[in-house]
């Protein structure tokens, strides 16, 4: 080979070399920017795109501004000159035939060949070379020494376009690609499941929950709340085994300066719902015979065991009170999910007393063994066996409405029936007015005439008080004086009875005993229907209709007085404040007190811990993450939505998507109110 | 500033109305002795009503078993997590009453676990000062309902809050009688009612 054709084979060796030390220092430099960043600790609150492009533009940037400069300046003569700055014994021979072109080279090429000068070349090569090899070498070591955030920034370089945390190349993290097996307590009755790197775990308080991952066990910690999680060695990675606590907490798991959390979500197993189907409703008994049908429904999230009907009997009255009780239907419902109670209630078996109280309910029982068993219990029903003295008051079960609510009805109708007469009066002639109103009007004695038996019947006279006659017997109360049977009698009866007099209020005052309290509406009913009656006879519907009205009204009080009545009604005792302000001899005094430290409001907190997180994600996504994560796990037991939404924001940010939507609804779910600011804000594109 | 009104809880189960005087006596007792601004009746108030939380202070009691229904419970619970003093008396003063087995169950399931009040807690210095905590009563000294005096309160706790102060001490009775009739008492017994109206007011 010529000394011309060598020189420019080392052109072409020299300008490899030029390119490959670019390239080692260009290398160099990068690692030497992830190894700072990790050192430095700052590659946590970096974004991993932006640490990414500050590591390869630093690359990029040193091996270009090293490689181009250097190989356009590798020209042939170029070359030969720094042969010859080498290899002096050259004299110029190799740079005079770069540059003699189609010149006598006979002379320079014999010459040339006489000096050995390529060991020379590839020694110089070598050594411009040992500088960048010993620089990526240092800055290898540099990474090596903080593989955790070394290997995470690399996990997430690799997921370039799109990828995260869980699409990365993940090899060197080892709490990466987790993996969670949830097992379910024996109670439940349910089947294992695992998950495969999620960031939450939702399971039944006491489950077993075993966390794996990949590598080796040693320097990887673990820990809930103030209590550390045992890592041990399993298979060829590790494992931490934890029991799902009764509230929502988060394992953290560290390794070195990587840590990463995941999240408890408790389920709480629900006690029973139980529904009492039969008896409806309260009632009371004339007497203690017979047997009572009890039924009721149960619902469990997890599965019912037993369950049965539970009675108290009460006996006594006032101070003195005798309790019993037990229970009847008992059953086991073997796990089902749904069940049903049936019993009956042999009353007579219960020795009952008049007075006497049975407080009748269901209930079942879950099979929790870790935080029950969790008991659920119907409403109560209460079944009274009537006092001799009260059986006017005794509600039956299945019977036809009491008298008092028929009246209602009736009442209304016939205001109805009056109404239509009135307004088609203008059309009608005077004799046919007359007589629809006179119709109306036996109709309305006949309900006046059932009032009153009512009253009558609860004032301890004979039923039937007023007498018996037709409207054409020739006895008309219209026509005359109120006679025995009139209002004004009935009112004077209970006047009598009760010691008060009939030009009072209708109304329920002081010491009024309970059936006149009941009765005056009925009386006061009973006196309108006469006015109405009255009235109508005489063939004037419009004046007629007031006082029906006023009947209409009194019934209803009536109905709503008896309601009343049952459930007792306490005596209006009311103190003269002023007569015995400060009246009293011992003084007292009021202790002092520390001042009460403003409750918090959580729900700002999260709102305030929301905003500084979602402020913090496009600088520090993974620090913004795991502020998410707390504030998911605090979220858990106050605000179920919220923390929902935020564990779909969560898992969309670890999947590198677009979390905007989600972020949103957590803060609308936060209850974030919107901030007044003076102009309009720049669109930042988002979160 | 509003009056204080004394309110008596009206539960769906049970005699919720056994004590009907002694809200005229704690009001008498209040203006009595303080200068809180007091209304001159009481007023009875449901529990499942929303108008349970206009009321700082509520007083049940009766000798039946209490069974709160689901409205009952959801408004109890809000009213003692708002900030609410229910204060539970057992008006049958016998620890193996219905009464105070199912209160304290439907109390506990409501509200939270019943714990012992201690007797140097703020309730005893809220006004009067009783040195031993709760006052005994008559029907205890005198031996009737469970035979036992009952030396201490119980309460469900909100942080260092009474949320709700249970009694089996049968104040109910001790307390009932006509506001009148306190001129004859050489002792007010009713000067304990001052304190829990005191701190429900003030804690």
């Amino acid at each position: 080979m010529s000394a011309l054709a060598t020189l420019r084979a080392t052109r072409r060796a020299l300008r490899a070399t030029i390119v490959v030390r670019a390239l080692l220092w260009g290398a160099a430099a990068a690692l030497l920017v992830f190894g700072a960043m990790a050192f430095a600790g700052r590659w946590s609150a970096v974004a991993p795109a932006a640490a990414r492009a500050a590591a390869a533009g630093a690359g990029v940037v040193v091996a270009l501004a090293l490689a181009v400069r250097a190989v356009r300046r590798a020209t042939l003569p170029a070359v030969a000159l720094w042969v010859e700055e080498r290899v002096p014994g050259l004299d110029y021979a190799l740079v005079t035939l770069a540059e003699a072109g189609a010149g006598p080279r006979a002379a320079l090429e014999a010459h040339a060949a006489r000096v050995r000068w390529t060991p020379a070349v590839r020694r110089a090569a070598a050594r411009a070379l040992a500088a960048p090899l010993l620089a990526l070498v240092v800055a290898l070591l540099l990474v090596r020494v903080a593989p955790a955030g070394a290997s995470r920034l690399a996990a997430r370089g690799g997921a370039a376009g799109g990828g995260g945390e869980a699409g990365g190349r993940a090899v060197d993290d080892r709490l990466a690609a987790l993996r969670v097996r949830v097992t379910p307590p024996a109670y439940a009755r349910l089947a294992a499941s695992e998950l495969r790197d999620p960031s939450s775990v939702s399971a039944l308080v006491g489950s077993g929950v075993v966390v794996t991952g990949r590598g080796a066990a040693q320097g990887i910690t673990g820990a809930v709340g103030e209590s550390a999680v045992r890592v041990s060695a399993a298979g060829d990675g590790w494992a931490a085994a934890l029991r799902m606590p009764a509230r929502p907490a988060a394992l953290r798991l560290r390794d070195g300066a990587r840590e990463r959390w995941l999240v408890l979500a408790p389920l709480a197993d629900s006690a029973p719902v139980v529904t009492l189907t039969a008896p409806a409703r309260d009632t009371v008994f004339r007497a203690p015979a017979g047997t009572l049908p009890l039924a009721a429904g149960a619902t469990d999230d997890v599965g019912l065991v037993r369950g049965g009907f539970e009675y108290i009997v009460s006996s006594g009255e006032g101070e003195s009170f005798t309790f019993r009780s037990g229970t009847v239907g008992a059953r086991t419902f073997g796990g089902a999910r749904r069940g049903e109670l049936a019993a009956r209630l042999d009353l007579a078996a219960l020795a009952l007393q008049p007075g006497d109280v049975v407080h009748v309910r269901a209930v079942a029982g879950d099979a929790n063994t870790v935080s029950g068993p969790g008991i659920g219990a119907s409403e109560t029903r209460a079944l009274r066996i009537a006092r001799a003295g009260e059986y006017d008051s005794v509600a039956v079960e299945g019977a036809p409405p009491p008298e008092a609510d028929k009246s209602l009805v009736s009442q209304r109708m016939l205001i109805m029936l009056t109404e239509a007469l009135e307004k088609k009066r203008p059309r009608l002639a005077r004799d046919e007015v007359v007589r629809e109103a006179r119709r109306i009007a036996v109709d309305q004695k006949r309900l006046r005439k059932a009032v009153g038996e009512i009253v009558f019947a609860r004032l301890g006279d004979e039923p039937g008080g007023e007498h018996e006659h037709s409207p054409d017997d020739g006895h008309d109360h219209a026509a005359e004086e109120p006679s025995a049977d009139s209002a004004e009698a009935l009112l004077r009866a209970a006047d009598a009875a009760t010691g008060r007099g009939v030009a009072e209020a209708l109304d329920f005052h002081g010491d009024e005993t309970p059936v006149v309290a009941i009765n005056r509406p009925l009386l006061e009913a009973y006196n309108a229907m006469w006015d109405a009656s009255r009235e109508l006879d005489a063939g004037e519907p419009k004046r007629a209709l007031p006082p029906m009205r006023i009947a209409l009204a009194a019934i209803q009080r009536a109905r709503a007085a008896e309601r009343i009545y049952l459930r007792g009604r306490a005596p209006d005792v009311i103190v003269d404040v002023g007569k015995v302000r400060l009246a009293g001899k011992p003084e007292g005094s009021a202790a002092p007190r520390a001042p009460r430290q403003p409750a918090g409001d959580a729900a700002l907190e999260r709102r305030r811990r929301l905003a500084r997180a979602v402020a913090a994600l496009p600088a520090a996504p993974a620090p913004a993450r795991d502020s998410l994560l707390a504030l998911r796990v605090d979220a858990l037991d106050g605000a179920p939505a919220l923390a929902a939404a935020l564990g779909e924001a969560i898992e969309l940010l670890r999947a590198g998507r677009d979390a905007t939507a989600a972020l949103a609804r957590a803060r609308e779910l936060a209850g974030g109110e919107a901030a007044v600011r003076a102009g309009l804000p720049r669109w930042s594109g988002g979160w | 500033m509003s009056d204080f009104v004394f309110a008596t809880a009206q539960y769906d189960s049970g005699d919720w109305d056994s004590a009907p005087l002694v809200p005229p006596n704690v009001i008498d007792s209040v203006a009595r002795y303080t200068s809180i601004d007091v209304a001159p009746t009481g007023v009875i108030v449901a529990l499942a009503s929303d108008d349970l939380l206009r009321y700082p202070l509520v007083f049940l009691t009766g000798h039946l078993p209490v069974r709160f229904t689901e409205a009952e419970r959801r408004n109890v619970r809000r009213f003692v997590d708002r900030g609410g003093l229910l204060f539970v008396d057992d008006h049958n003063h016998d620890i193996d009453g219905a009464f105070h087995k199912t209160a304290s169950e439907e109390i506990t399931r409501t509200a939270g676990p019943l714990r012992d009040v201690p007797n140097d807690h703020a309730l005893y210095r809220a006004f009067f000062t009783f040195e031993d905590g709760p006052p005994a009563t008559s029907h205890e000294l005198n031996g009737w309902g469970d035979n036992l005096v009952h030396k201490q309160l119980q309460a469900v706790w909100r942080g260092d809050r009474i949320g709700v102060l249970y009694s089996n001490k049968d104040y109910s009775s001790e307390w009932g009688y006509h506001p009148d009739n306190k001129r004859f008492l050489a002792v007010d017994n009713t000067k304990f009612a001052v304190n829990v109206v005191v701190y429900a007011l003030t804690r």
